[in-house]
């Protein structure tokens, strides 16, 4: 009751306090919005950056480029939501690269049919995680971390190191622009709608937010927790197949190790993006902004000539800033709500 | 294997010099309640005195104030010769005063051997390399276990040892010598708790031992047979306020049990005849699980039954097995005229089931969750057409409509749950389960730490849903609470069901009685 009365206090006081709470959610909120464009107008206006970094071919190799990196992310979202890891999806991503290469470039198959058969392999990968993760209840750090070595090994043995190039029809189609905007970027923005809606706005998405805020409360409310964590699994899985197809099609060809590559610039656009949008928790917008954060960032540090080392100290660096603000952020906002002491003796 | 010599117990680090420990004026308060009010106490060197009182009588907040874990508004606090201003009292003034609490969760490490969990009392001892000496780790260990007559070998992992033993290697733990301050005051907040009788008197016994050589040792148990048997002073605490000290022959079981519940009358609100006993809900028989041996119980649409029993006693295990929680390792349970066969909370809560476990933190709250998926969190498919997403203006109206009618004080619907008190998230999670309309509420203390006007709407609650056909079993250590809401009471001890207790036998003495006090445990001294 105590809180009641604090929230309902109308002094001036109180007023500014809550402008100041309402700025300051909002800066928090999008703050990685706002690092993005003055990253934009400091390498559109250095001279050293400023005529490519603008060009429309590095603007849609940005988004094209990207848009792997953005599936997968939010093909490990989905788990991460309800509190799991998943290494190996950067692992079906290249499996499903390689699978749709040996698919359509050497056999000359039906490219949807490949396609199919690579989302299908990839969901049955995540079904064998999730049983693993959900029913036998093993560890999905050390699991996942497992098969991701494991099919990295599988992928050099079945393609001898080499790169089985995809058909051209195939690697044709993620390069056709539509109204200019690249199709892979638009295929991201499907996906990253139809994630955001299945997670926000389905039982089933709010089922496995419940479960990542407290899974033995979700147990004990009746959700059947074991069977929503592996069909998550298996929509991560398929997901993360479907960025390998894309990979495939952008590189005209699948090999063993470039799938594997994203692991970690998937896993700090997540990280980035749990600071962003809704601070402290794991979003598709953040994701999706996050991913962009560091492949801008990336394209104007190449363009101003910076030395090699420049960008993975950059993004080591904003990944730890932007953990440590949110976290005091987050601290700053607990101490702002009152609670009411606990009665117990 | 260590010996027990003669004069061992003469190497335990305790003051010779007998401090009495005395406080003076000590009052706390929480926002809305007072905690302690003007306490004063008297605890003689080298005796046992028992700390006895209900549930939120305040002797927690006691012990939190003597272990500097909690700050008092004021009072003053002698030991020996030395005086403390209670407000000020932290952890480390309490160690250094001389004070050692063991708590009822002893803080042991299960995995970690004993001698481990003796040296993370006192820090591990290294070698010049600064690498653990794991030989004087081992032969410090077995001098404290031979001080303290404790019969282990220091290498055992701690969970292969009983919880007596374990109890022991706590106290020995916290009573260990130290550099910088000697033992003067032993605290023990239920030590015993969790312990059959016959490991409690084993432990009781080392106390009496330490009392002999001069220790002031306080001591919090509920079971009143235990502190008429083993105690030499008993004190009672009531809301707050000291009902009385004496010595412990002075006391007998119904002047403790009258002080503490005081002569309060209790309003007790007689349901109707006809709106119970409208046919049978819940018939379990021979249930086996947790403590519980062999339980019968049968439930009545319309009725509210209480269970009563010390913690330990099988009484959430009952609950959680219903629930489809625990696998029971015998016995029938049929509810709704259905034999129960596959059971789990997903299949409870689809037959018209609902649990409110005891512990809202761990098994109940989406702490970060926005209020409204808090409250609806069970019903969503509701406010989604098939193949289509949800419904967000209908959630809101709904998780509206639930806030005003269970009185939830909220700002908003999308405020995180962690921004309301104690009792308003409490009122969510009785929300979210009674707005399903279940036909078995199972409540497993639905009203701990809960103030007192939040207690009475979520009763009324009950009330409401058990007159609207619906039964409730409710579990509770606050024996005043069942006595206000049961229509009858089962007291459950030792794995059995003691005695079931119906309209004039339901009063708050029958069931402490009945509840703490075993009358097979031994003879009066």
């Amino acid at each position: 009751m105590t809180a009641t009365r604090t929230h309902k206090a109308p002094s001036t006081q109180t007023g500014r306090l809550r402008a100041n709470g309402w700025a300051l959610r909002v800066l928090e909120r999008y703050a990685l919005v706002l690092l993005i464009i003055i990253m934009i107008i400091i390498f559109s206006t250095d001279p050293a950056s400023s005529r490519v970094f603008l060009s429309a071919p590095n603007i849609n190799s940005i988004l094209a480029n990207q848009s792997v990196t953005g599936i997968l992310s939010l093909a490990m979202l989905v788990t991460l939501v309800a509190g799991f890891f998943d290494l190996s999806a950067a692992a079906v991503t290249g499996v499903a690269s390689v699978i749709v290469a040996s698919f359509t470039g050497a056999h000359v198959g039906n490219p949807v049919l490949a396609v199919a058969i690579a989302i299908c392999v990839g969901a049955a990968i995540g079904a064998l995680t999730g049983f693993l993760i959900a029913k036998v209840r093993l560890d999905s750090f050390i699991i996942t971390l497992g098969l991701y070595i494991l099919l990295g090994g599988v992928l050099v043995w079945y393609t001898q190191g080499q790169t089985l190039p995809t058909g051209s029809s195939f690697s044709d189609i993620s390069s056709i622009k539509i109204f200019g905007i690249p199709s892979p970027f638009i295929l991201l923005i499907i996906v990253g709608i139809l994630v955001w809606l299945f997670l926000q706005h389905t039982p089933f998405g709010r089922y496995l937010e419940a479960i990542g805020s407290n899974s033995n409360a979700a147990r004990l409310v009746g959700i059947n927790v074991d069977r929503i964590v592996w069909l998550s699994f298996i929509l991560s899985g398929a997901l993360a197949a479907l960025a390998g197809c894309l990979l495939a099609s952008r590189n005209g060809g699948g090999d063993a190790t470039t799938g594997s590559s994203y692991l970690f610039p998937a896993f700090a656009a997540l990280f980035l993006g749990a600071t962003a949008i809704r601070p402290g928790r794991f979003n598709v917008w953040g994701t999706i902004i996050g991913v962009f954060f560091l492949a801008i960032a990336v394209s104007g540090l190449t363009l101003i000539g910076a030395s090699t080392w420049v960008q993975p100290v950059f993004n080591g660096a904003s990944l730890v800033l932007a953990v440590i603000l949110s976290t005091f952020a987050a601290r700053a906002r607990s101490r702002r709500v009152v609670r009411p002491a606990d009665t117990k003796s | 294997m260590q010996k027990t010599e003669g004069g061992a117990v003469s190497r335990l680090p305790v003051d010779r010099l007998q401090s009495s420990l005395s406080i003076r004026g000590l009052t706390k308060t929480y926002p809305g309640t007072r905690a302690l009010d003007h306490i004063d106490l008297n605890f003689a060197a080298g005796r046992i005195h028992a700390v006895v009182g209900g549930n939120g009588s305040g002797k927690s907040t006691l012990i939190k104030i003597l272990a500097g874990v909690l700050r008092a508004d004021t009072g003053a606090l002698t030991i020996g010769t030395d005086e403390f201003d209670l407000s000020g009292f932290d952890a480390a003034s309490s160690r250094n005063a001389g004070v050692r609490v063991v708590h009822q969760d002893l803080g042991v490490f299960p995995i970690l051997s004993v001698a481990e969990n003796i040296a993370l009392g006192s820090g591990y001892p290294t070698t010049a390399l600064g690498l653990v000496g794991w030989r004087s780790l081992r032969k410090r260990a077995a001098t404290v276990l031979d001080s303290f007559q404790i019969d282990v070998d220091p290498g055992t992992p701690m969970q292969s040892l009983r919880l007596a033993v374990q109890t022991r290697i706590a106290i020995a733990r916290a009573l260990q010598s130290q550099d910088n301050a000697s033992s003067k005051v032993l605290v023990l907040d239920e030590p015993t708790a969790a312990l059959p009788t016959h490991e409690a008197n084993e432990l009781l016994g080392t106390l009496r031992g330490f009392a002999d050589m001069g220790l002031t040792i306080i001591y919090v148990s509920h079971r009143l047979d235990e502190i008429l048997d083993h105690t030499d002073d008993a004190s009672v605490i009531r809301d707050g306020s000291l009902v009385g000290t004496e010595t412990t022959p002075s006391w007998t079981e119904e002047k403790l049990i009258s002080a503490m519940i005081g002569k309060a009358p209790i309003a007790r609100k007689p349901r109707a005849q006809t709106q119970m006993n409208r046919g049978n809900l819940l018939e379990i028989r021979g249930l086996e699980t947790g403590p519980l041996k062999h339980l019968d119980l049968t439930v009545a649409k319309g009725e509210i039954v209480g269970i009563a029993g010390l913690t330990g006693s099988g009484r959430s295990s009952l609950l959680r097995t219903i629930f489809g929680v625990t696998k029971p390792a015998g016995g029938q349970i049929s509810f709704d005229g259905q034999k129960i066969h596959a059971n789990s909370p997903e299949r409870a809560a689809n037959r018209g089931i609902a649990m409110v476990p005891e512990n809202r933190a761990v098994e109940a709250a989406f702490a970060d969750l926005p209020i409204r998926d808090n409250l609806l969190i069970t019903r969503l498919p509701e406010f989604a057409p098939p193949g289509r997403i949800l419904r967000a203006g209908l959630i809101e109206k709904e998780a509206s409509a639930l806030v005003a009618r269970f009185a939830i004080k909220a700002v908003s619907t999308a405020s995180t749950l962690s921004t309301l008190s104690g009792g308003n998230q409490q009122k969510v999670i009785m929300a979210r389960w009674l707005s399903r309309e279940p036909k078995l509420l199972l409540l497993d203390e639905p009203t701990q730490g809960v103030d007192i006007n939040s207690r009475n709407e979520i009763h009324e609650q009950i009330r409401e849903a058990v007159n609207g056909g619906a039964a409730a079993i409710v579990v509770s250590s606050d024996f005043d609470e069942l006595a206000l809401l049961a229509d009858r009471v089962l007291v459950i001890r030792g794995g059995h069901v003691r005695a079931e207790l119906a309209e004039q036998d339901l009063t708050v003495e029958r069931i402490t009685q009945l509840a703490t006090f075993d009358e097979q445990s031994g003879t009066r001294k």
